[in-house]
């Protein structure tokens, strides 16, 4: 069974690296494409373990490091928040369901602001990018969006209650 | 209910993740992406590349589809009176006009004539990069076609940007409005030079030597760099500027390029050190490019030999 859920999420992740960087290649609603592999992140680590969930962050932020040129890691550090936080606020999404929307988004756009912050700082100059809000807002919009497809599928996937109540502690 | 032994334990796991990443980032910008993450990457590029391509072949006609439907909004008075006509015929209709629009932009790429006699290999973009961020695009060519780091890349409409990285069936490319990107140009209707810098979406910063000579609106700026073939068509001025008090000439452009739409592309047979020749120092002589047109003559009689 663990083995089943570790392969599942190891597949959505894999999944949504590919559809993030195929999908959107000419097709950018107002210049703009879903953060889908946040998204997923997001999604699998709502049903997994804590130390999993930060595990699948770390793993797939590594996978987005590498089929990019930004410094080895920096995804990684992002996709790793965004996984600590929501294993830390799954619970009170489980609790109260209107949270998870706002959620979704607040940590799409937390995370894009990290990831622009930091990717100025190692010299991406990403804050130099004109359009750099722009480039932050639309993505927590479209996640947000297409949130109530990924999440269910994920919790379809992963299973609720066993992943999620049971997982929380693991 | 709240565990705190194991809220510490994940927290601290959290905690050595980050400080990993942090000595990955150090790492590898020590390495400047060279060493094990440049080979690391590498791997994993050419082990990811076939699911990008699967992904890619699936996701190609939704994204045609989708295509189609925003050009119609594009053409909504033209639409408008071809809906009283055709109004069963328009979903057929979208999606034929985006397969029409991708074969004129390969048939347009195919007779684009680079600079001199450079040869050119024709690729497709495959993949973007993993953000907005980044400016990358993949495209289905690599090192067994002759492309190395740092060569030209064109559109129909002019330099699209410069390639980053190389694996043995895919090469990655930066666009030329990433911040990072700066390009030396020439006003073609003056001469004169200035910089291009990109500036993420949207028009890219100019800024010119000669403060004295003003742009005019729509001046063509082309390459002046000795990093790609010069006269390659960059990017138009979008606002006419002159000197304030004459310490600087700044204004936009805009990239001839589409590069939000970019699919098929030609990676010219250049570096800055050889001027399109193999030879480069310590490196390997490159092998003649297989799948590569050279174009002889100008104009409408072109010819591409294959």
């Amino acid at each position: 069974m663990k083995w089943r859920r570790t392969a599942v999420a190891v597949a959505l992740v894999i999944l949504g690296v590919a559809l993030q960087t195929t999908l959107f290649v000419r097709l950018r609603p107002f210049g703009a494409t879903p953060a889908l592999a946040l998204l997923v992140a997001l999604a699998v680590s709502r049903h997994l373990g804590q130390v999993p969930s930060l595990a699948v962050g770390f793993c797939t932020g590594l996978l987005l490091d590498l089929l990019s040129e930004t410094a080895l890691g920096l995804w990684s550090l992002v996709l790793t928040c965004v996984a600590y936080a929501t294993v830390r606020l799954r619970r009170r999404f489980e609790d109260d369901a209107t949270l998870l929307i706002p959620g979704v988004f607040l940590i799409s756009l937390v995370a894009l602001a990290q990831y622009a912050l930091l990717g100025t700082i190692f010299g991406e100059q990403t804050l130099a990018d004109a359009q750099v809000v722009r480039k932050m807002l639309l993505p927590a919009v479209y996640n947000t969006v297409l949130s109530p497809l990924v999440l269910p599928l994920a919790t379809r996937l992963l299973g609720e209650r066993g992943g999620g109540r049971r997982g929380i502690g693991r | 209910m709240w565990r705190p032994s194991r809220v510490e334990r994940s927290t601290a796991v959290f905690v050595g993740l980050i400080v990993l990443s942090l000595m990955l980032i150090t790492v590898d910008l020590r390495a400047s992406g060279a060493g094990l993450g440049g080979i690391l990457r590498d791997g994993v590029q050419a082990a990811f590349t076939p699911v990008q391509k699967a992904a890619a072949f699936v996701t190609r006609p939704v994204v045609g589809f989708f295509e189609g439907i925003s050009d119609m909004v594009g053409l909504r008075d033209e639409n408008r009176r071809l809906r009283l006509q055709v109004a069963d015929l328009e979903r057929r209709l979208a999606e034929t006009e985006s397969l029409q629009r991708r074969v004129e932009e390969l048939e347009a790429i195919l007779a684009v004539e680079p600079p001199g006699e450079l040869d050119a290999v024709v690729a497709r973009v495959l993949a973007t990069g993993p953000s907005d961020f980044e400016g990358i695009r993949l495209i289905d060519k690599g090192r067994r076609q002759g492309i190395t780091v740092d060569m030209p890349v064109i559109d129909e409409g002019g330099l699209v940007g410069r390639v980053v990285a190389v694996t043995a069936t895919t090469a990655r490319l930066r666009l030329i409005t990433h911040p990072t990107m700066r390009v030396a140009v020439r006003v073609e209707r003056t001469g004169e030079t200035g910089i291009l810098t990109g500036r993420g979406g949207g028009p890219m910063q100019l800024e010119m030597f000669n403060t004295n000579a003003a742009l005019v609106q729509g001046d063509l700026l082309v390459t002046a760099d000795g990093r790609f073939p010069a006269g390659i068509p960059v990017a138009r001025v979008a606002e006419a500027a002159r000197a304030e008090v004459g310490f600087s000439l700044r204004t936009t452009a805009t990239p001839e390029a589409e590069l939000s739409r970019v699919d098929y592309v030609k990676v010219l047979v250049f570096t800055s050190d050889r001027g399109g020749s193999s030879e480069e120092e310590g490196e390997e002589p490159i092998e003649p490019p297989r799948e590569t047109t050279t174009t002889t003559g100008s104009g409408p009689g072109t010819t591409l030999t294959p």
